[in-house]
């Protein structure tokens, strides 16, 4: 990613929005933008789904492939979870090799799932030190206007849900549903003239500082966790704006499946 | 061409597999203004083809050595998303995808009209979210379409087609099946208005005859196509 100019202007004027509690688009400080989700919708993934929040477009896939369990684990599939910005997604990404921003995007997103537990690798094994499942979720992004973060988490759980395991096709049996237990969600705050607000857009994310990523899974246990940007935060900003992902992570968690 | 000869694809009745006569195209739906962030944009299926596009610009060209002082350049990136096929892609540099992606940049320079924007650059994203055959065929297809949702002034808009040859047969726009047993692909960009071209591939194995009829099967089917694209760009928001 092109590190963009950020006009004064953009940050004088978020921080005036801040101080009479309101935002560019309107909206509440800890309210997000309109959610859609649909799943099954990508004919030749496994697994699929599409997450639509305000102009933030995301694709997620689900595919899988034989693999031969490590030597240290042998009863062990595997779960892979990979990101790519390319540069449809807004004319801020540029083609070539994932810039460290998209490196981050990826890898966040993929503690939180991987962390939770949600899928468990031991199911995976088909002959134990022959052969296993690699479960590989890659997450697409269409439109970039800001929280993609969320967005993808999202799009890669209810994925990872839908997905049918392809035994017949590799003749090791009958094909079905993948398990998955849990429901890991994440919550990403960005600092905004000041103050932390909840789902970002692109213009907030460009004339902001620090964000954090808050990946609850059930019963509220946290599973991951980033800073990112440069910036400072007190416990007590992190203390509100985890009370608030508790309460959204709950409400999304409704509407995966 | 995988070429086996063997591998039955049109019955007694001269339907193929998935019940099309010869020259029928897959069915096609086209949408545009899909991606909000973008100047110009175009999803398309096609088949079960499914192609997004985006189209940035005219903007700055950088590297400032890509300028050129009297036109602008058309940059174009082709790529299969890694869920697009059956086995999984990996994601990052491949030949096939920077081939893809200079031919289509080739067909689509041939029709915009570059001198309006000197120094400047146009980015046009490919992005095959679900791959059938023919992808490069949509690519360029949904590109054109995108172009003109963003208001790039163009000559006219491409419509790419492919046609082939299976079990001796010529058909027109070759399905999964019939482009992997099949023994010939003719992928073809046309301009609608002229009846000229500006894109050209084929490998395989064709007769004069035949290769004249997969000719007039693309230029026949492209105007088939070219009427739908016409109703997707009125019927837009816009």
């Amino acid at each position: 990613m092109s590190a963009p100019t950020v006009p004064n202007l953009l940050r004088d004027h978020l921080t005036d929005l801040a101080l009479n509690d309101s935002r560019l688009d309107g909206r509440d400080q800890f309210e997000g933008r309109d959610l859609k989700l649909e799943t099954g919708i990508l004919p030749r993934a496994e697994g699929s789904a599409k997450v639509t929040m305000g102009n933030t477009i995301v694709l997620a896939g689900v595919k899988f492939q034989l693999m031969t369990p490590y030597p240290d684990r042998p009863n062990q599939g595997g779960l892979m979870c990979s990101c790519e910005v390319r540069p449809i997604a807004g004319r801020h990404w540029e083609a070539g090799p994932p810039s460290p921003e998209a490196i981050e995007l990826g890898r966040v997103v993929d503690r939180g799932i991987r962390e939770s537990g949600c899928i468990d690798v031991d199911d995976l094994c088909i002959i134990p030190g022959e052969k296993a499942w690699q479960v590989i979720l890659d997450l697409h992004a269409i439109s970039d206007d800001g929280n993609l973060f969320d967005a993808f988490a999202l799009a890669g759980i209810a994925a990872l849900r839908s997905a049918i395991i392809p035994a017949e096709r590799f003749e090791v049996g009958e094909d079905s549903p993948l398990k998955v237990s849990k429901k890991p969600i994440m919550c990403s705050y960005h600092k905004v003239g000041g103050r932390f607000v909840y789902d970002a857009s692109y213009r907030e994310e460009l004339g902001g500082d620090e964000r954090i990523h808050i990946t609850l899974g059930d019963d509220d246990h946290v599973h991951s966790l980033q800073k990112g940007l440069k910036g400072i935060f007190t416990a007590d900003e992190f203390e509100e704006i985890m009370e608030h992902a508790k309460a959204r992570c709950a409400e999304l968690r409704e509407i995966v499946d | 061409m995988g070429g086996y000869g063997d591998v039955q694809m049109i019955d007694e009745n001269g339907l193929r597999m998935d019940g099309r006569k010869p020259g029928d195209v897959r069915p096609i739906t086209i949408e545009t203004g899909v991606i909000p962030v973008a100047d110009g944009s175009c999803r398309m299926t096609w088949g079960t083809n499914e192609a997004i596009v985006a189209v940035y610009g005219p903007m700055e060209a950088h590297p400032r050595k890509i300028q050129r002082q009297d036109r602008a350049v058309i940059d174009v990136a082709y790529n299969m998303a890694p869920f697009s096929t059956t086995d999984r892609i990996r994601p990052g540099f491949n030949r096939r995808s920077r081939e893809i992606s200079k031919v289509t940049k080739d067909a689509l320079e041939s029709v915009v009209l570059l001198e309006l924007y000197p120094r400047s650059k146009i980015r046009v994203s490919i992005e095959i979210v679900s791959a059938e055959a023919g992808t490069r065929c949509v690519g360029l297809t949904a590109a054109s379409v995108a172009l003109a949702d963003a208001g790039i002034p163009m000559t006219d808009m491409v419509v790419s087609v492919a046609s082939g040859k299976i079990n001796d047969v010529v058909v027109c726009d070759l399905n999964k099946e019939e482009d992997n047993y099949g023994e010939a692909d003719l992928p073809m960009g046309v301009l609608p208005n002229t009846g000229e071209l500006v894109f050209l591939q084929m490998d395989g194995d064709l007769s004069p005859a035949e290769f004249k009829q997969a000719w007039d099967y693309n230029v026949d089917a492209a105007m088939e196509v070219h009427k739908l694209m016409v109703e997707a760009l009125k019927g837009g928001d816009n």
